[in-house]
């Protein structure tokens, strides 16, 4: 109390003593005890000095009653001017409370007296019917004849006094206990009149003396009886009676995962409006027991009911009651204070409009003190823009936000100052008087901050409950377990401090040797605490409530979420520059260097860049897809990861996880959507590929990137740290290279995996081979030179091959079966039998079979078919098939040709063939789709003829509907019996990918999978 | 405007608020029953007449006695007046009374107004 506020209260007292009949000792000693309380011996004489003069005391008194002077008046008001600026309203009602008591030593209310007092609560803007409510309650020596709601009797009647609005407990108490609430500043007040030496806190309570009923207070009955701060509070709230909540842990043990106990028998039961504390030695398993009863992790034998739901079997019936503040910070850093809990809201509050939400957020930002720092980012530890202090008040408002109506904490005052701290604790008080239920890690709490916890549950060593009740209590029960002295007093007499330090002092004490050193034994192990503490403790188990929990929450429906997802994270990402930098700049960083650097210049002789010349443009392709692939898979990596802290929290939401996932989507989306654009608009005006490939080479490189952005996902949410996935990206990344059909030619792969005439069945899992093929065979068929006459060219190279190299390979067959149609060698005979096969299937899927009518080709020929005659016949037929082949073959090229004249002599045509194929064809694309390289234009494979040459005008045959094998660059594919073009199909691929990954995403399978893996334990060396 | 008459008894003080005629007078004994009661119509004359005031005010009190109760209302009459502009009181207290020329200086601590003192 400062001296300014302590010289007031003097005149107070000294003006208000001197009215009507002047000071009595008694008052003149009240004022000393007061002054005792305050100051040290050589003031108080100084400021008694003060009040007698003031007060005139030891003058004779006038005898006749004077009237007020008009000048002490005024300077009452003048005096409670000055402590209405500097009081808080507690401290008011405390000041008012001391004047009432004081004309209350000797019961000399005169009106004149009670005049001053009355204005002065009206000056300190109390209302007139709590003043008078607290003027009763200190005036009356008769608490019977009390009458207001905001009054509590204890006494020994069974029932509360008919027709009064007193509330009433049942007590073995001669005389009554009277409890007072000031309602507007939720302070309470005791007094009793009777003759038994009662205790509070463990000091004799003076009959009708007023004594401030404080946080953790207890009063003790000669009869044994205690009355506990939490329980008055509860009967004075209607909002906790009304609650209905109950909440049952039983846990007989629970176990690590590596099989260490981390809780032995814990027991919790508590109804609503409870604040509860956890405390315990380091490693004793406080957090342990918080993560279990707030079902983080589930106990090996027991279970958490809350009105009567097992919370790990019913979870859809308790969904939203549970909050819980982990010690870590659980925020998005790149959003400011207010967006982290604007947003965490409108997760909440689906019913809320924008205002409500705004207010609800703006309200607890200044129940938190955070009001003026509403605007600022909240950073990360390293990057602070908001303290320490700051940050874990915020954590808190994110939970608090949406009151749940059990709420877990884990020492949510770590790290605060001591002001800081007091704050959080006296907000969760407030919120458990409102029906709330709370539990609380605590560490080294102050006097004042144990005192507010209605029960303290202590853990010591190994996850055995020592103890299990009213702070306070805990103390003395130490103390008297260990018959120490002064066992039965909690509390200091005159400042009330309570020493939570005392209880583990008494807990761990160490046995001492004979040399006074303490050894590392303790004297009570906490098997020994533990026993006691069962045998002296019974738990009251809180009747489960038979209905469901009051539920907080309106959860937003899932496009709604999804939206709030989607607006959230896009503003956090926005906010963080360099992650908008980087992810902005590297596509068309990327494309610059590619095309920059394959830019190649071979055009024979001149010395112009013609696209048709560039060796490149197949590797740049490739390029393409790998650079679409890893920013792709960058980008989205992390994603899952970095939330993780948040899905934690909002865990207990119950949010859809697949709004969570499809917001990612969408934004990864469309950042892929502009990366793999830019690059594409880039490398394309760079290596001067036509316009018209933009679009396919973008919706292309966009698939690829969003499978991978999927797939990235994927890994994202399986694994645990971002380390552990950028590892896991070239592990994804250098198959989808190897496979991609261009770095090495998928007929010359190792022979377990390769099919000859097929793409091998591995690489058809990458999406790389797929986008790869797309893009080769659309650019080569749907270049603005290569459109008209692909049909044509398609005719001449099928005709050609035929006429030229498959006709060959049949009459070299049927030439061999002729010259050995004698011979009697099995191994020629089984070759014979072979090429005859291979004729009549090659024949039999061929268009022409002129001369062939009487010949059955649909079952198998065998060598005994095959007589001389039946050889000229053949023999005849490819001579026709030759020639057959040759004149389309002649036809084709001959109509091509006619084209190309109309198309350049044309009316103002500017149709030139070769500037067209220069701009527009590139040689070497067409050369790998052609596959000129190859030695062996026919392969005999598995009894067939296999065309290894134009594959890119060689139509794949269909044979059964799921069958959707090709060759690689075919150009169009069927499945399920549609014909599509290449590039469709292999699009829908890529897409079905996606999809496949976003399924196993949804489920989670891979984390699953990678789960099973770090629960098999290795083998511990001892 | 209207203007606020109040004989003075023994209790209470008289009281005449006229604006047209710049007339602004608490005189005599202040003790009501229910103080509050008894200074609320003067508090929202004050409140009406603070809307559109004369150019200057010069605002009397000649007190003989007044209680706690209404020092407390006195000083909100103050407050109500310190809002105006232009606003003068002049505090009249007998010459022998010492305790209401004080209290006079007590009160012209507590609000912003210009106080000039007089005898009678």
């Amino acid at each position: 109390m400062s001296e300014e506020i302590l010289k007031a209260l003097t005149q107070l007292f000294a003006i208000i003593t001197k009215q009507d009949g002047g000071v009595s000792a008694n008052e003149r000693q009240y004022v000393i005890t007061f002054f005792q309380t305050e100051l040290d011996q050589d003031s108080l004489k100084e400021y008694l000095a003060q009040y007698d003069e003031q007060s005139g005391y030891g003058k004779a008194s006038e005898g006749v009653a004077k009237l007020t002077s008009v000048k002490e008046s005024v300077r009452v008001l003048g005096i409670c001017k000055k402590i209405n600026k500097t009081l808080t309203q507690k401290q008011k009602v405390v000041v008012l409370i001391k004047l009432l008591e004081l004309v209350a030593t000797d019961k000399n209310f005169s009106a004149q007296r009670m005049e001053i007092i009355n204005t002065v609560s009206t000056v300190f803007n109390i209302e007139l019917n709590e003043y008078k409510l607290i003027e009763d309650f200190i005036i009356t020596t008769e608490p019977r004849s009390l009458n207001n709601p905001d009054i509590l009797i204890g006494n020994n009647d069974e029932k509360a006094q008919p027709g009064r609005l007193n509330k009433h407990v049942h007590i073995h108490i001669t005389g009554d206990l009277v409890c007072m609430r000031v309602r507007s500043v939720d302070m309470y007040y005791v007094k009793y009149a009777g003759d038994e030496s009662t205790l509070m806190n463990g000091f004799i309570m003076q009959p009708n003396r007023v004594y401030l009923f404080s946080h953790g207070s207890t009063i003790k009955t000669q009869a044994g009886d205690a009355l506990y701060y939490s329980d008055i509070i509860a009967d004075f709230n209607e909002e906790i009676k009304t609650t209905k909540l109950s909440f049952n842990a039983i846990i007989e043990e629970f176990k690590f995962p590596n099989g260490a106990i981390g809780l032995r028998d814990v027991k919790v039961s508590e109804g609503p409006g409870k604040l509860i504390g956890i405390m315990g030695a380091s490693g004793a398993g406080k957090t342990t027991l918080l993560n279990v009863m707030a079902g983080l992790a589930k106990p090996s034998v027991g279970k958490i009911l809350i009105n009567g739901f097992d919370i790990f079997e019913e979870k859809e019936k308790i969904h939203g009651v549970i909050g819980y503040v982990s010690q870590d910070d659980l925020l998005i850093e790149e959003l400011t204070v207010y967006q982290n809990l604007y947003y965490n809201a409108k997760l909440c509050f689906a019913h809320f409009t924008e205002e409500q939400i705004h207010r609800r957020v703006m309200e607890v930002l200044e129940n938190l003190g955070l009001d003026q720092r509403k605007d600022l980012k909240v950073g990360n530890p390293l990057e602070k823009t908001i303290s320490g202090g700051q940050r874990k008040r915020l954590n808190i408002a994110l939970e608090l936000i949406r009151e749940p109506a059990i709420l877990f904490l884990d020492e949510p005052t770590s790290g605060l100052s001591s002001r800081d701290s007091e704050n959080v604790i006296d907000l969760l008080k407030e919120l458990s008087l409102k029906g709330k239920l709370i539990f609380v890690v605590i560490h080294q709490p102050s006097s004042d901050i144990y005192k507010m916890f209605d029960k303290m549950i202590i853990m010591d060593t190994g996850g055995y409950p020592a103890y299990y009740g009213p702070p306070v209590e805990a103390v003395t029960y130490f103390k008297k377990s260990t018959l120490q002295v002064d066992s039965n007093r909690g509390q200091c007499e005159t400042c009330g401090n309570v020493n939570p330090e005392q209880i583990f002092n008494i807990i761990e004490a160490k046995v001492v040797d004979e040399y006074g050193q303490p050894t590392s034994k303790r004297k009570i192990t906490p098997v020994q605490w533990h026993d006691w503490y069962r045998e002296r403790f019974r738990l009251n188990k809180v009747e489960d409530v038979k209905e469901e929990p009051p539920h907080s929450l309106n959860l937003p429906n899932k496009i709604k979420q999804a939206v709030i997802f989607i607006t959230r994270d896009t503003l956090s990402k926005l906010s963080n520059r360099q992650y908008l930098l980087i992810n902005m700049l590297e596509a068309p960083l990327l494309a610059l260097i590619l095309a920059f650097i394959i830019k190649y210049k071979s055009a024979p002789g001149g010395k112009e860049y013609l696209f048709r010349f560039n060796d490149n443009f197949p590797a740049f392709i490739l390029m393409s897809i790998v650079v679409a692939l890893f920013m792709g898979l960058t980008v989205s990596a992390e994603e899952i990861i970095r939330d993780r802290k948040i899905l934690k929290r909002e865990s207990f939401l119950n949010l859809s996880w697949n709004s969570y996932l499809q917001s990612k989507l969408t934004i990864l989306f469309t950042l892929s959507a502009i990366q793999t654009l830019m690059f594409v608009l880039i490398g394309h005006l760079i290596l001067e590929v036509e316009w018209r490939m933009i679009l396919p080479f973008w919706i292309a490189l966009f698939s690829v990137s969003c499978m991978a952005n999927v797939l990235g996902l994927n890994i994202s949410s399986a694994f645990n740290s971002a380390v552990t996935v950028y590892v896991m990206i070239p592990l994804l990344l250098i198959p989808q290279m190897i496979l991609s059909g261009l770095l090495f030619r998928f007929d010359k792969l190792n022979d377990l995996i390769s099919t000859k005439g097929k793409v091998p069945l591995v690489a058809d899992f990458m999406a790389s081979r797929w986008a790869y093929e797309a893009l080769a065979v659309h650019s080569f068929i749907n270049n603005s030179y290569e459109k008209p006459y692909y049909r044509y060219e398609k005719i001449e190279a099928q005709a050609d091959f035929r006429s030229s190299f498959l006709v060959d390979e049949l009459e070299r067959k049927r030439k061999f079966i002729d010259d050995n149609l004698d011979s009697s060698d099995d191994s020629v005979r089984k070759e014979m039998a072979k090429g005859l096969e291979i004729i009549r299937k090659t024949i039999k899927d061929d268009y022409f079979k002129r001369g062939l009518e009487q010949v059955n080709l649909e079952t198998p020929w065998t060598l005994e078919l095959y007589t001389p005659s039946f050889g000229k016949v053949l023999e005849e037929y490819l001579i026709a098939y030759r020639r057959f082949y040759q004149e389309a073959y002649n036809k084709a090229v001959a109509y091509r040709e006619q084209i190309i004249y109309k198309k350049e002599n044309e009316e103002g045509s500017t149709y030139k063939l070769n500037e067209y194929k220069n701009k527009y064809y590139n040689e070497s694309l067409a050369d790998l789709v052609k596959n000129v390289s190859t030695k062996n234009r026919i392969l005999e494979y598995k009894g067939q003829l296999i065309q290894q040459i134009n594959p890119i005008f060689l139509d794949p045959k269909p044979s059964g509907i799921w069958n959707y094998r090709t060759h690689f660059f075919a150009p169009k594919k069927y499945f399920l019996g549609i014909e599509l073009s290449t590039f469709a199909f292999n699009l829908l691929v890529i897409w079905g990918m996606a999809f496949v990954f976003y399924i196993t995403l949804y489920f989670e399978l891979l984390r699953q999978f990678v789960d099973l893996f770090s629960k098999v334990n290795l083998p511990k060396r001892k | 405007m209207e203007i606020l008459n109040l004989e003075g008894t023994e209790d209470t003080p008289k009281i005449i608020l006229d604006k047209k005629n710049g007339i602004f007078e608490i005189s005599g004994r202040s003790l009501p029953e229910d103080s509050a009661e008894f200074y609320r119509p003067v508090l929202e004359w004050i409140g009406n007449y603070g809307a559109d005031p004369n150019p200057t005010t010069d605002f009397v009190f000649k007190l003989e006695y007044f209680n706690t109760a209404s020092s407390k209302l006195i000083l909100d009459v103050l407050s109500a007046l310190e809002d105006i502009k232009n606003m003068k009181i002049l505090w009249y207290y007998h010459e022998d009374d010492e305790d209401m020329e004080e209290a006079g200086q007590e009160f012209s601590e507590l609000v912003e107004i210009p106080f000039e003192f007089k005898t009678y």
